[in-house]
């Protein structure tokens, strides 16, 4: 019997005003999207969403289904041929939109309204595969909120009531869901994913530092004021100078590009020490490698990742969401005294036919000094002395890169001197290699820690001397020292958007800290909180919820409460403040009922009461039937001359009391 | 003016349904309420969802499935609350003849402080009907059903129910009023009143009506008179409400008898019957009803028409409260 409404009601035609509404929810829900979908998938989106609010005010008519459904094949193979595979998140994301657009333009009941809504809700999703942060969340708790008010105004049956109430009663709906909501966000039993394989390209591109170096690597990504990573130092923060943040280390060099060499795990034994250790923990954003960074150089691994003989932390699956990790570096330090020969061998090479004019020059200081430290000294010398410019817009080189730069433009970044520096050590006969990452970070005094941006990326190389091992050697810093003591910014001539918080005015800047503390407190606390950190959490609670079964009984628990307290706090809001005038006076009356015996029994009507007293009474009380049924018609009749009748009511409940 | 029969039958009514039938309240243990398909889609929604988020370890897309969960949940209890505690008031339909509508008069109110919306309401298969009720205000919902045969019943497919506001759930409860429904049978004109009761006709005598051609005067108004035939002249001089009668060649006063009827069933000649005792009426003639196990002695008027009608319907359908039979 029950289901009788439900057939009908999902037959129902639905009216123009659900149309629209569903039709500027899936609109809002798409917007960001047409940002990276492929051109045709967002012109479809917008031509069925035209096309059918058209048709709802029967300017066009409806599209017939012999059209539709060779459409409907269309627009798969589409996809299909755009991607060359229907699974994984772009191609999923496109068949998802175009299904979407044709259920659009055939939708025409009830039922079709609310599989468009669900729709809707779920492409909401979509868009935390592309970006999680703070604005976006915000836009979709918009959005979610136009979704849930066309869900509500099409089950309401009511035209009458104005958009602002009905966007008003889907807020306070979902404001009511959120304490559960977080309730389910922290006890619901995290399973780690991936449940099926993922691609990096699935999770969204990403910039970063990529595993080889050529002319112009790093100067690409100095462009980009994306936060690279965040960390907050449990001492003092070291020097700006001191800010080397270690990333990938190259070796292979083929005259032009720098590549890494596979390398071992480092012996634990070989670890040096050191009293000038510093303890920080790095939350890192997705770069999509499988590298960790860490301020030069570390002497710990985080979990689930190990340290190489070249002090790089390598993971063993790639970052792709953020991740946040406890390092423990030395500030000074002596590494690798006793490498390998075989290593050393790499790290000598150089390919004969390319740079000739680089590799002589450095064949020749091999024959003018005497020490390896001299000759480091002159090259650096040269750039400091020479006229090199350090610049963000350096010429394009050709095959003989490091020749042209040193030797013709002169003008360049810092893979540039740290490509070139190698090199001439290599030819010189000093074991060199490269180092990529970052250098400095911007002290967020809100939060107190450190920002590092892409744009801080920068390249340096390190030395081997016999007796003292790898040395960091900083070409740039001889050019430029502004890069290493105050950052880019400070560094750089010409015109560079200003990504630094700090070189706002006072209260801009203290605005965007403050908004980047948030973000900071955003990754660390919702977006970061997985199954480990879920566990890490309640242990923390101290409520001696351990395992999954101990979720499940809190999440039940919680649930019950937070349901207790919905119902309590809706009885003490839905209760009239005092009962209306009409119920105090029966209410009077029915006491003295009780005084004489008669006691109301409840989910009893006044009517069966009534009868109930006179059959007691063996007659019949025409004015107590009197009273029942004005009382009944005061309230179920409309206001006409109410207040004349309640007081009749009045009268009479006050007679009956003297006559009896 | 009622019969001692009428009286009797009257109080076995009142007894078989007391008049607190009238009203339902509609408190938790009435309320029934049970996800709608839409309810499982979005429960398959939500579970796919979650595998994404897992899929993904994606924190938002965890976000948004539990808010999307908790949507739910908060809609059941929502949904559930849109019905509870309101008070519905069943009117006693006006009586119609079998195969016309019956307009089934509720009066829904309730006191809680939100409004509550597209609260629906329906007879059996008939499309529902909706309304929203503000706080403290009763508002009136009319059902139409068509009766399919004579009798007296007692409506036993209303259905209130709720969706709002998310559709996901389905919110009802059965109401079982006490309030009889009497469905007169439908009328069969063919056979007119005069030609088979022509045989009755004595001495044409003249009688005082409120239909006729010449003033006859004035007599004391009795209630159930029509009031346009008051005279409000009389009244505005403060003599009292008084009936304007005319004298008009009254016909001869008749009985309607089942035993005279010519059809060959039961229900066909209780269809002449009710044709004729509508005809009768409407000429302002007195008759009186003769069946079988009663008769009504003659009169006229509205109120001895609805008895006779009545007694047509109730002839021979002795249960009181079957279930209204409808046409679909």
């Amino acid at each position: 019997m029950n289901n009788l409404p439900i057939q009908q009601i999902s037959q129902e035609t639905a009216d123009r005003t659900a149309l629209l509404s569903v039709s500027l929810s899936f609109l809002l829900v798409m917007l960001p999207h047409f940002a990276h979908s492929p051109l045709w998938v967002s012109g479809f989106t917008l031509f069925a969403l035209s096309w059918r609010s058209a048709q709802a005010f029967d300017k066009v008519p409806a599209l017939p289904r012999w059209l539709l459904v060779p459409m409907v094949v269309a627009g798969g193979l589409g996809v299909f041929a755009q991607y060359w595979t229907i699974v994984g998140r772009d191609p999923g994301l496109a068949l998802l939109t175009v299904m979407t657009a044709f259920k659009f333009l055939e939708a025409r009941s009830h039922r079709d309204v609310l599989i468009l809504l669900f729709l809707c809700y779920f492409l909401l999703a979509t868009h935390f595969l592309f970006g999680q942060s703070i604005l976006i969340a915000m836009y979709m708790f918009l959005v979610l909120i136009v979704i849930t008010s066309t869900l509500m105004t099409i089950n309401q049956r009511d035209d009458s009531v104005p958009l602002k109430l009905r966007l008003i009663n889907a807020s306070k709906l979902i404001v009511l869901s959120i304490p559960m909501m977080m309730i389910l966000f922290v006890l619901v039993p995290r399973i780690p994913g991936p449940l099926w394989g993922i691609t990096q390209e699935q999770r969204g591109g990403v910039t970063g530092l990529s595993n080889s170096m050529s002319p112009g690597a790093i100067s690409d990504l100095i462009s980009s004021n994306d936060v690279a990573f965040r960390v907050k130092f449990d001492g003092d923060i070291p020097p700006q100078n001191q800010l080397y943040w270690r990333g990938p280390v190259m070796v292979n060099f083929d005259g032009r590009r720098w590549t890494q060499t596979r390398v071992q795990v480092i012996n634990p034994f070989d670890l040096p020490r050191s009293e000038s250790t510093s303890d920080y923990t790095v939350t890192l954003e997705a770069n999509g490698q499988r590298w960790l960074l860490a301020l030069d150089i570390p002497v710990s691994r985080p979990p689930a990742s190990f340290l190489t003989s070249e002090y790089q932390l390598v993971r063993g699956k790639p970052v792709i969401d953020l991740l946040r990790y406890q390092v423990r570096s030395l500030i000074q330090y002596q590494i690798s005294p006793n490498e390998s020969f075989e290593y050393l061998l790499k790290t000598e090479q150089f390919p004969a036919n390319s740079n000739p004019r680089t590799l002589a020059l450095g064949q020749q200081w091999a024959k003018q000094f005497s020490s390896a430290q001299a000759i480091i000294d002159h090259a650096l010398n040269m750039f400091r002395q020479q006229e090199f410019v350090y610049t963000l817009q350096p010429p394009l080189l050709g095959k003989h890169s490091s020749d042209e730069f040193l030797f013709d433009t002169r003008r360049g970044f810092c893979e540039h001197y740290a490509s070139s520096f190698a090199l001439l050590m290599r030819a010189a006969g000093i074991p060199a290699r490269i180092v990529t990452g970052y250098q400095g970070g911007e002290l967020n005094q809100v939060g107190d820690y450190l920002i590092v941006r892409q744009s801080d990326a920068h390249a340096w190389a390190e030395v081997w001397l016999k007796d003292k091992g790898w040395i960091r050697i900083d070409p740039t810093a001889a050019v430029s020292p502004d890069r290493i003591e105050k950052g880019l910014d400070q560094a750089l001539e010409e015109g560079l958007s200003n990504f630094k918080i700090g070189k706002r005015s006072a209260l801009v800047s203290q605005l965007l800290y403050n908004w980047d503390n948030l973000q900071n407190s955003w990754n660390s606390m919702i977006l970061n909180y997985d199954s480990k950190k879920q566990n890490r959490f309640l242990r923390q609670l101290g409520l001696g919820i351990r395992d999954w079964g101990d979720m499940i009984i809190a999440l039940v628990i919680s649930l019950a409460a937070i349901s207790g307290l919905y119902v309590l706090i809706a009885w003490l809001r839905e209760r009239p403040a005092a009962p209306p005038e009409y119920e105090q006076i029966i209410q009077q009356l029915l006491k003295k009922l009780r005084r004489k015996g008669f006691e109301k029994q409840p989910g009893e009507d006044v009517f069966e009461f009534l009868e109930r007293i006179q059959q007691q009474q063996q007659h019949e009380d025409p004015q107590l039937q009197m009273i029942f049924a004005t009382y009944s018609k005061i309230k179920y009749a409309r206001g006409y001359q109410r207040q004349q009748i309640i007081q009749r009511l009045r009268q009479s409940v006050m007679q009956w009391q003297t006559k009896s | 003016m009622l019969s001692a029969l009428q009286q009797r039958m009257d109080r076995f009514i009142a007894r078989r349904n007391p008049a607190t039938g009238h009203d339902i309240h509609l408190h938790h243990r009435r309320l029934y309420i049970l996800p709608t398909r839409f309810g499982y889609l979005y429960l398959m929604m939500l579970i796919m969802l979650l595998l994404a988020a897992i899929n993904y370890s994606n924190s938002m897309a965890y976000v948004l499935t539990f808010l999307l969960t908790s949507i739910g949940i908060i809609s059941l209890w929502q949904t559930h609350k849109n019905l509870l505690g309101l008070d519905i008031r069943m009117h006693t339909p006006k009586p119609v003849h079998a195969h016309q509508p019956i307009n089934m008069t509720f009066t829904l109110r309730h006191d809680t402080g939100t409004p509550r919306y597209a609260i629906g309401m329906q007879y059996a298969q008939y499309p529902p009907e909706y309304i929203t009720l503000p706080p403290e205000q009763p508002r009136n919902l009319t059902l139409q059903v068509t009766a399919a045969r004579r009798g007296q019943y007692k409506p036993a497919g209303i259905v209130i129910f709720t969706r709002y506001p998310t559709g996901l759930f389905h919110a009802w409860s059965w109401l079982r009023f006490d309030v009889p429904v009497v469905v007169y049978p439908q009328p069969d004109f063919s056979v007119p009143a005069s030609e088979s009761l022509a045989a009755e006709a004595q001495s044409q005598s003249t009688v005082d009506t409120t239909d006729g051609d010449d003033f006859a005067g004035l007599r004391e108004y009795q209630p159930g008179e029509s009031l346009k035939h008051i005279s409000w002249k009389a009244y505005a001089q403060g003599r009292g409400m008084l009936t304007k009668t005319f004298q008009g060649h009254a016909a001869p006063s008749l009985w309607i008898d089942l035993a005279e009827m010519p059809a060959a069933s039961l229900e066909g000649r209780l269809a002449q019957m009710t044709a004729q005792v509508i005809d009768c009426s409407r000429q302002g003639r007195s008759f009186g009803l003769r069946l079988p196990d009663q008769h009504i002695d003659q009169s006229s008027g509205a109120a001895h028409k609805a008895q006779c009608l009545k007694e047509i319907a109730l002839y021979q359908q002795s249960d009181l409260n079957a279930e209204l039979a409808i046409d679909e």
